[in-house]
């Protein structure tokens, strides 16, 4: 749920709860000081009846009006206190002389009324008096500060709501802003997160704290990666010693066979070693783009060469090479082409059997090798993460992380896929 | 031939000299800037070995040094540093090869020899081995004077020994000096076997004696002792 829509539907529904109980409250505040008014109209009734009985000494003639009824009727004395009343009002007469009203009379013609009970004593006979004023008009009334409110509710309700969407859609911007900037974020880039305008506190925090997290982040990557660098830098003069020390010891004369095959494995694992120092730096410098500079290549030749300079290898495992090469030119750095065609050819060789076979395809879209090998797929998530390598391999484990970097670096794309026995590479030019 | 070994990792340094000293050779070593810029200042060499990163400043400063005095020494740069800019502010100041750590001696020969062939050229382009002459420019290998047809590879693989003679040169050296970075694809150097042997071939049907001997299964020595 977005925060707009939840904002909205906490806001809306706590408006119309208290937009109701303001209603109600204003109704019985209404209500209440109109009733205090038509007691007061009561009393002047009661009033102007004393005053006649007190001048004429005899109760006046009833009649009604106005929505008044008056009934006077013996009673014993002292049994009256004086009192106002809820009461029903009966209306006698149709209602056409008040056509406004009569929606509020039905057939019955009962109304709910206001009431007061007195009491007078006319030549020494008791009476009890009992006037009633209709309640209809104050009901109108009511009637019509209830549908105000009701109004009232309604066009509050969609100003809030109108005025949200394009409020806070506007509030909001900078916020979405941010994010933008952060899903774009990319700890390999150069780019850092721009301070964005706003005049929100909220989001010039939250902007700030963006910024110097992802300084944080960058410079701790950069310290790692400097940190590889420097190491991998620190080892190549060991392994350069190791190396060098090697080649002078073969210079001594006579080894036994268990000597010469220990001397063996001591080169092929510092060769190994070297590898793989090497790969690590090379990985650094390209994914910190160090390795840059373009010029025209023709994929073409370069395969050709490379197939060539490869040919003993091939003729040593029994591979089966098939070219099927299409002119391509490119605009790229030739070291990295090179080291890519290397790494996926060195790949399609090595994960070989003998007698195996090799393809290669080039068109003006993509680079495609396939090889024979172990008939499973891999796994195309894995293959590209460092360091991960089939047990019986003999390679760095970065080859392919190197491949698909430089892939990254050259806006080429590289996948995966095994069908019919075929591992394949494909490398999409994204021209 | 003389040479000047400045590099300050001793291990290294020791090697170097070691493999480089023979009958005819003269090393000398240094293993920090001031005592290289000195040597580099008084003596003349066929060939300077040297490290950039020094203790007391830079390699590059020698080259520059060399280069502002109009010295003609072949400088190979062996560096740690394998980036691109490096190599290219090397061979641009005037270095003759740059070689990335860490390397074979035999491939550090090879080098040395090459650029001490070069600089010593003279219009003389042939290559003496005994009864072998090999010419450098055409790139063809004569054995008394018989044409012997080799491959690219060969050919390579001959200028190799000839310059580590003596030298017994292991199967790993060979396979990354003939196919570079990408040899690490092959499981075994078993291959390198049949090259060897289809280069002894041609030799020997030419009529040169055989001078390539195998070293305890770990490699190959050219000689003609």
């Amino acid at each position: 749920m977005k925060l707009l829509a939840k904002y909205n539907l906490v806001n809306l529904v706590t408006t119309i709860i208290v937009m109701l109980i303001t209603g109600i409250i204003y109704y019985q505040a209404i209500s209440l000081i109109l009733t205090k008014q038509l007691d007061k109209d009561l009393a002047v009734e009661e009033n102007e009846i004393f005053e006649y009985v007190g001048l004429n000494h005899q109760l006046p003639q009833v009649f009604e009006s106005n929505d008044q009824q008056i009934t006077f009727t013996e009673a014993k004395p002292g049994s009256i206190t004086r009192q106002f009343i809820n009461t029903v009002y009966r209306n006698k007469k149709e209602g056409e002389e008040h056509p406004k009203k009569r929606r509020h009379r039905h057939e019955d013609e009962y109304e709910s009324g206001r009431g007061l009970i007195s009491s007078i004593t006319v030549g020494g006979a008791y009476y009890k008096i009992q006037i009633v004023e209709s309640k209809v008009e104050t009901e109108d009334l009511i009637q019509i500060i209830f549908a105000i409110t009701a109004g009232v509710i309604l066009l509050l309700l969609i100003t809030l709501f109108v005025t949200n969407r394009l409020l806070l859609n506007r509030l909001w911007q900078p916020f979405y802003n941010l994010l933008k900037e952060l899903r774009l974020f990319s700890l390999a880039d150069s780019k850092d997160i721009p301070l964005i305008s706003t005049t929100i506190d909220e989001f010039k925090e939250l902007n700030q704290a963006i910024v110097s997290m992802s300084a944080r982040v960058k410079s701790d990557y950069k310290d790692l990666k400097t940190f590889t660098e420097n190491a991998s830098h620190e080892l190549l003069t060991p392994i350069a010693v190791i190396n060098s020390k090697l080649d002078t010891l073969i210079q001594t004369d006579n080894f036994n066979p268990q000597q010469s095959k220990l001397l063996n494995d001591l080169y092929s694992a510092v060769s190994r070693l070297t590898r793989l120092n090497q790969s690590l730096l090379l990985l650094v410098k390209i994914e910190n783009r160090l390795l840059e500079g373009s010029q025209l290549i023709n994929l073409r030749e370069s395969i050709q060469e490379m197939v060539t300079q490869f040919e003993e290898i091939f003729q040593d495992k029994e591979l089966k090479i098939t070219c099927e090469l299409n002119d391509k030119e490119l605009q790229a750095s030739p070291y990295l082409v090179d080291i890519l065609l290397n790494n996926l050819l060195s790949n399609a060789i090595r994960h070989n059997y003998k007698g195996g076979e090799i393809n290669i395809k080039l068109t003006g879209e993509q680079l495609l090798i396939q090889n024979t090998g172990e008939n499973s797929v891999l796994q195309q998530d894995q293959i590209f993460t460092r360091f991960h390598k089939s047990s019986s391999s003999e390679g760095s484990g970065l080859g392919l992380t190197i491949s698909r970097q430089i892939c990254e670096n050259l806006n080429f794309t590289l996948n995966y896929t095994f069908e019919r026995r075929y591992h394949t590479f494909i490398v999409k030019f994204n021209n | 031939m003389k040479i000047l070994i400045i590099e300050d990792e001793k291990g290294l340094r020791e090697s170097i000299e070691e493999y480089f000293m023979e009958a005819g050779n003269i090393c000398e070593t240094a293993s920090n800037y001031a005592e290289a810029i000195s040597k580099v200042n008084l003596y003349r060499y066929d060939c300077i070995l040297l490290d950039i990163t020094l203790p007391g400043g830079s390699g590059i400063e020698i080259l520059k040094n060399l280069k502002e005095n109009n010295y003609t020494d072949g400088v190979l740069i062996i560096s740690a540093k394998n980036s691109l800019d490096d190599r290219l502010e090397g061979l641009d100041l005037g270095a003759d090869d740059y070689l990335v750590k860490p390397f074979h001696l035999s491939e550090l020969r090879a080098r040395v020899s090459a650029i001490i062939r070069r600089k010593t050229f003279n219009g003389n382009n042939l290559l003496l081995f005994n009864e072998i002459t090999i010419d450098l420019l055409a790139k063809t290998v004569k054995a008394h004077n018989q044409l012997i047809k080799l491959t690219r590879k060969e050919y390579a693989l001959l200028l190799y020994f000839i310059a580590n003679k003596g030298k017994v040169v292991s199967k790993n050296a060979i396979a990354e000096h003939l196919w570079g970075d990408g040899i690490d694809m092959a499981n075994n150097f078993d291959f390198i076997y049949s090259h060897i042997k289809n280069l002894r071939k041609k030799m020997v049907e030419a009529g040169s004696n055989d001078y390539i001997q195998a070293a305890y299964g770990m490699g190959y020595k050219f000689t003609d002792e």
